[in-house]
């Protein structure tokens, strides 16, 4: 209490929910001009402890001192006024507002009663020049990606003169060059003053940014350690046990082609991507944000439309912008956002497994109710899907867990070329090997894989070939010795359409 | 002491955990009984078999309705074109089986296929036309109601007497109406848990992109829900026209947000993917309940629409706060949060309670027993004549010792065949009803007159059923007589425009018919136009604004009620009572103060509190069984600046 740095100080709290203690005697302390890494698994409680400190919950016991003084935080307002300024993974911006009215919103500077719009802008101008972005103050946050989204939001908890910022897994969705500026930041705001509390689940990063690591496993803080601890220390601490192989791939024999693609193009995306994946093989495709592998896989899928160029799966073509083609011609989408594409939210386990054989499973019109519950128990028992009963709602289950039940809807439907788009993003280290090991059954049992991660250490970890895109195209393919993350790199930022677009004579 | 009986019903439930937990899992089940208890306390007459499937039939059509939309609002959609979609396929039933020959059971096959056509038509426009669901079923219900006013043109047809029998009684004590809604809600219940569409409307409605991308059919699947949904309003339109006897082109207007009402009420979430067909007949019958209970209560038609609003609002809420509450006992929390919810569901109840009683005690007074009583139902009290009707009524009622229940129907013929239906059962002395629709008000009379509960209509007429006495102005004589006065007023030559009263009523064929023999008299008088407005003062203004655009020299305006006049007035501004004169029909107290303004020339005027006063006199003669008049006549006189001062109101 003496302690004149402390900006933060949290004791013994408890929280629970319907059937789960969320968090049962955390501490936490943070200090002025620090960087604290709170580090623990998915459902570990990190998102409920940040909810505290921004007002989205309430403690059940325990005490938050701000500043030395013992504090309730009942809202958003209150953790506004403490100075607790929170960047979550979804951000909280209005798409069709401009970024200067997204960081001033509802604070906009007045004038006769109405916004001051130049002020407004100017003032914008000032904060995004700190953060160190380059993007009109008057353009529309739509227009955005997603690392210039997370800039603005810095930008406005900044505008609030924040001396807590807290910022959960703020890397998880940026390419390697926007989390080395996004550092850069975060360290200038670090000697201003700003303590910061920070959420990540790439150990690499604590060495990096972190001065001091807290870690909390099952909802107990089970550690306070410095942030130069060796990681394999850090993940014992975190799982409780330690992980001998972070990436335990095991090749399996190469098959014949299953998945060949040919010249694909969609004009202004991609273009004349070709590529095969073989049976038992997984293939890796890298790449930055932005270069066009999501729409790639997508147009393979059959959610999207192309305008040239084929899909064959086994030999056979597959029709275009029919998912229903594509599934019966054995592919399968994981997609990369995987609550709003992946899964029915508040539907249950058991429903959201039996979503990709409901078809299959409807004699007369009439679905095969028993069937899929047994085939949803099965699966889930398969995959080790860690839930209540298969009646739980897919939205309060760990991020792992709700990947596993995207990944088993496709096991149960026999999916013979599986496309995983980010499938690790947000998710824990031990949920993480969990999913390798799946992949690993599916290309021992002749399946194809073809996985989309901007985890750079993953895709060369677990990939048997790397294809790696940039603008829109195949920049070059390297086999599992050949790729490092230098020469994935190289390619990712390479220019690969000029000298094509230059030698066709356009 | 209240925290020791709140502890105290919370050590209860734990015995009877089962219901308890029933009753957590279903707050509007929790609030339908509340109710129902509420209602019981309240009325003699509530708890009783007859009144019992009273309310049973008065939800079967909001029910249906809404088993149609519940499939929808799961998907994430919207359907607000039922209504029109049910009066629609009614008609289209009725039409071609009376006017077109088509054997019934092909018309019947006809409504149906109506049914589903104007639910394809939403899916497409959803599915492949990317409107918003809100959009493009907003236009299917201008569609749907317009083509069934042009199909009948805007008359009720008759309704075939094979068909008509879906609005009787199986073995004399059940209502076909009620079977066919438990039938329907079992084949809801039926498509939402079993079968692969409605599977899919789960996962439609709880994530749309995961759908399609999980292999579902979407748009496909989007054109069969919408077209499920039009099956279910077309059932419910022939059942709505079977208890009437009648296909009325105005059916059903506004039944779809007592739809979605029922539906939201029922537990489901208008951002989709939850709901049940069981919630949804608990919603639909929380609203037949309140309805009917209020009848019974004799709660001014007034506040029942504020109650009712008020009850849709509390069960949705305490449903929310139950969803909030009901999950934190599972967590083994303190007994502070069951003591908190048994708080929230005692304050349910105490504030139903409270505010049904406070309105029926503002209403009533005290109730004496020994007084006979009497049921008054209007067609609308949205117009102040027959306001005026109610206040003779109300004080020739209290003059003579008659305990007088008021009841407005909202221009809505099945509300009035509730009303009508909740009067019999409870055993009134006698009955005055002002028919919305004088074919529609034929069964529910027909039911009174078996149960021995003398009828008197008042202003007009009921078809096909005996009533005791009619008491009603001479429509036809004063249309006569407003023809001869615009006549009169114009020298014999000009031009006049008419605006008309609502489509289907016969007050509004009667005072056409009355101008057209008055005009007839005089061929210099050219009607360049005839529009309806409904006998609707906004409406008036509209259709005169527009008239005027195409006929910027008329000199005449003839309104089939003085709001219509008052509205043309508006439209007419500085040139109304000076270079166009406006007659009026009704004598109401604005028309009679614009008379003695002088913007409007004349009104013929009827004496509706008279009306009023000598249907209750009419009644309680039938009541004694005394000798009535089988027509009684209250004249109509034009009331012009000279003789305004005579007519006080």
């Amino acid at each position: 209490m003496s302690n004149a740095d402390e900006l933060l100080r949290i004791e013994g709290i408890r929280k629970t929910f319907p059937g789960v203690v969320a968090l049962d005697g955390v501490d936490f302390d943070l200090r002025r001009g620090e960087v604290h890494v709170l580090l623990g698994e998915n459902g570990a409680g990190k998102s409920t402890l940040i909810k505290m400190l921004s007002g989205a919950y309430t403690p059940d016991a325990g005490r938050i001192l701000v500043g030395g003084e013992e504090t309730r935080i009942q809202g958003a307002q209150d953790s506004e006024r403490l100075g607790i300024a929170t960047i979550y993974q979804e951000f909280n911006l209005v798409p069709d507002l401009t970024v200067a009215e997204n960081i001033f919103l509802g604070r906009q500077p007045r004038r006769l009663g109405m916004i001051d719009r130049k002020k407004m802008e100017a003032d914008a101008e000032v904060l995004l020049k700190r953060v160190g972005v380059s993007v009109s103050p008057r353009a529309r946050v739509r227009e955005l990606g997603i690392a210039r989204l997370q800039m603005v939001e810095i930008a406005k908890a900044l505008s609030l003169d924040a001396r807590v910022l807290i910022m959960d897994e703020p890397t998880a969705v940026l390419t390697s060059e926007e989390v080395d500026k996004l550092f850069a930041i975060v360290r200038t705001l670090r000697e201003d003053g700003v303590g910061i509390v920070f959420i990540t689940h790439h150990l690499e990063e604590i060495a990096a940014l972190g001065d001091r690591v807290t870690v909390i496993r099952d909802g107990k803080s089970v550690g306070q350690v410095p942030a130069t601890t060796p990681e394999d220390e850090l993940v014992r601490l975190m799982v409780g046990r330690s992980i001998e192989q972070q990436y335990p791939r095991e090749r399996a024999d190469r098959g014949a082609a299953l998945l060949t693609v040919e010249q694909l193009t969609r004009d202004g995306v991609f273009h004349d991507v070709s590529f095969e994946v073989h049976a038992g093989e997984v293939v890796g495709i890298a790449g930055l944000v932005g270069a066009g592998r999501t729409e790639v896989v997508r147009a393979v899928f059959g959610a999207d439309s192309y305008d040239k160029g084929t899909v064959k799966v086994s030999g056979a073509p597959v029709a275009k912008y029919d998912v229903n083609a594509a599934m019966t011609a054995g592919i399968g989408l994981v997609p990369e956002d995987r609550k709003g594409q992946g899964l029915v939210l508040d539907a249950s386990v058991e429903e959201n497994l039996g979503l990709v054989t409901l078809r299959s499973a409807t004699r007369g019109g009439l679905v095969d109710l028993k069937g899929q519950r047994e085939a949803a128990g099965r699966i889930a028992g398969q995959l080790g899907v860690r839930m209540a009963g298969l009646g739980q709602h897919v939205r309060t289950l760990s991020g792992g867990n709700q990947q596993k039940v995207v990944i088993g809807k496709w096991l149960l439907a026999d999916t013979k070329v599986l496309i995983l788009d980010e499938p690790t993003r947000g998710i824990d280290v031990g949920a993480k090997v969990e999913i390798y090991q799946l992949v690993n059954e599916l290309t021992a049992a002749g399946a194809a894989v073809l996985m989309i991660s901007s985890d750079l250490p993953e895709v060369l970890g677990m990939s048997d070939r790397v294809l790696v895109m940039a603008q829109g195209r195949i920049a070059g393919e390297l086999s599992a010795d050949e790729a490092t993350q230098d020469a994935v790199m190289a390619l990712a930022v390479s220019n690969p359409s000029t000298d094509k677009e230059a030698s066709r004579g356009h | 002491m209240a925290t020791d009986t709140l502890k105290s019903t919370t050590g209860a439930g734990g015995a009877s955990g089962g219901l308890r937990r029933l009753l957590l899992d279903n707050g509007a089940l929790t609030a339908l009984i509340v109710l129902v208890i509420a209602m019981s306390a309240l009325s003699g007459d509530f708890l009783t078999t007859d009144n019992l499937l009273n309310v049973g039939v008065q939800a079967a059509v909001t029910a249906i309705l809404a088993f149609g939309v519940t499939f929808v609002i799961v998907s994430a959609g919207i359907d607000l074109s039922v209504g029109s979609v049910a009066a629609l396929s009614a008609t289209v039933l009725a039409w071609s089986a009376t006017s077109a020959g088509v054997p019934v059971f092909l018309a019947v096959l006809l409504a149906i296929a109506t049914g589903i056509v104007c639910g394809l038509v939403n899916g497409i426009l959803i599915s492949y036309g990317k409107l918003p669901p809100f959009i493009a079923t907003l236009a299917m219900l201008s569609v749907a109601r317009g083509l069934s006013l042009v199909i009948s043109e805007g008359s009720p047809i008759a309704f075939p007497d094979s068909v008509s029998h879906l609005g009787d009684t199986l073995g004399g004590w059940l209502p076909v109406p009620v079977l066919v809604m438990v039938v329907m809600g079992l084949i809801a219940a039926f498509v939402l848990g079993r079968t692969y569409i409605g599977r899919s409307m789960y996962a439609i409605g709880g994530n749309e992109e995961a759908a399609r991308l999980s292999g579902l059919r979407v748009k496909k699947q989007k054109l069969a829900i919408y077209a499920f949904s039009g099956v279910f309003a077309a059932v419910a339109g022939v059942v709505l026209a079977a208890r009437l006897s009648s296909a009325q082109p105005q059916a059903a207007d506004g039944y779809e947000l007592d739809a979605i009402a029922a539906v939201v009420i029922g537990g489901a979430s208008l951002a989709g993917g939850t709901g049940k067909a069981s919630g949804t007949l608990i919603g639909a019958l929380i609203l037949a309940v309140l309805r009917n209970g209020l009848n019974l209560l004799n709660v001014s038609a007034f506040w029942q629409q504020v109650v009712i609003g008020v009850v849709i609002a509390l069960a949705v809420l305490f449903d929310t706060l139950r969803r909030k509450a009901g999950a934190t006992p599972v967590a083994g929390a303190s007994g502070g949060g069951k003591g908190k919810q048994a708080a929230t569901y005692g304050l349910a109840a105490v504030v139903t309670v409270a505010i049904v009683g406070a309105t029926s005690f503002l209403h009533t007074g005290s109730s004496a027993a020994s007084s006979p009583k009497m049921g008054l139902s209007l067609s609308t009290l949205n117009n102040p004549f027959f306001v005026q009707i109610r206040a003779g009524a109300q004080a020739e009622a209290e003059k003579r010792g008659v305990d007088l229940t008021v009841t407005d129907a909202q221009n809505d013929a099945s509300q009035q065949a509730n009303q009508l239906q909740n009067f019999t059962s409870s055993g009134l002395g006698a009955i005055i009803v002002n028919p919305v629709d004088s074919d529609a008000a034929s069964n529910s009379v027909k039911a009174a007159d078996q149960a021995k509960i003398p009828v008197i209509a008042v202003d007009r007429g009921v078809n096909k059923a005996s009533v005791d006495a009619l008491v009603a102005s001479d429509n036809v004589a004063g249309g006569e007589l407003a023809a001869k006065t615009i006549a009169g007023k114009l020298g014999g030559k000009g031009k006049i425009v008419i605006l008309q009263g609502q489509a289907g009523t016969s007050a509004a064929r009667e005072r056409a018919q009355g101008f057209a023999n008055g005009l007839k008299a005089f061929p210099g008088i050219q009607v360049v136009a005839q529009q309806p407005a409904d006998f609707d003062r906004t409406k008036g203004l509209d259709v005169m604004s527009n008239l005027l655009q195409a006929h910027p020299d008329v000199q005449g305006v003839i309104a089939a009620n003085d709001e219509m006049a008052l509205g043309a007035i508006k439209a007419l501004g500085s040139k109304a009572g000076k270079s166009v004169s406006v007659v009026g029909f009704d004598g109401t107290p604005d028309g009679l103060k614009a008379v003695e303004g002088g913007t409007l020339y004349a009104s013929v005027a009827q004496q509706p509190s008279q009306l009023g006063k000598i249907a209750v006199d009419n009644a309680l003669r039938a009541l004694k069984g005394e000798k009535v008049e089988e027509t009684v006549k209250v004249p109509v006189k034009v009331v012009t600046k000279e003789n305004v001062a005579g007519f006080s109101g």
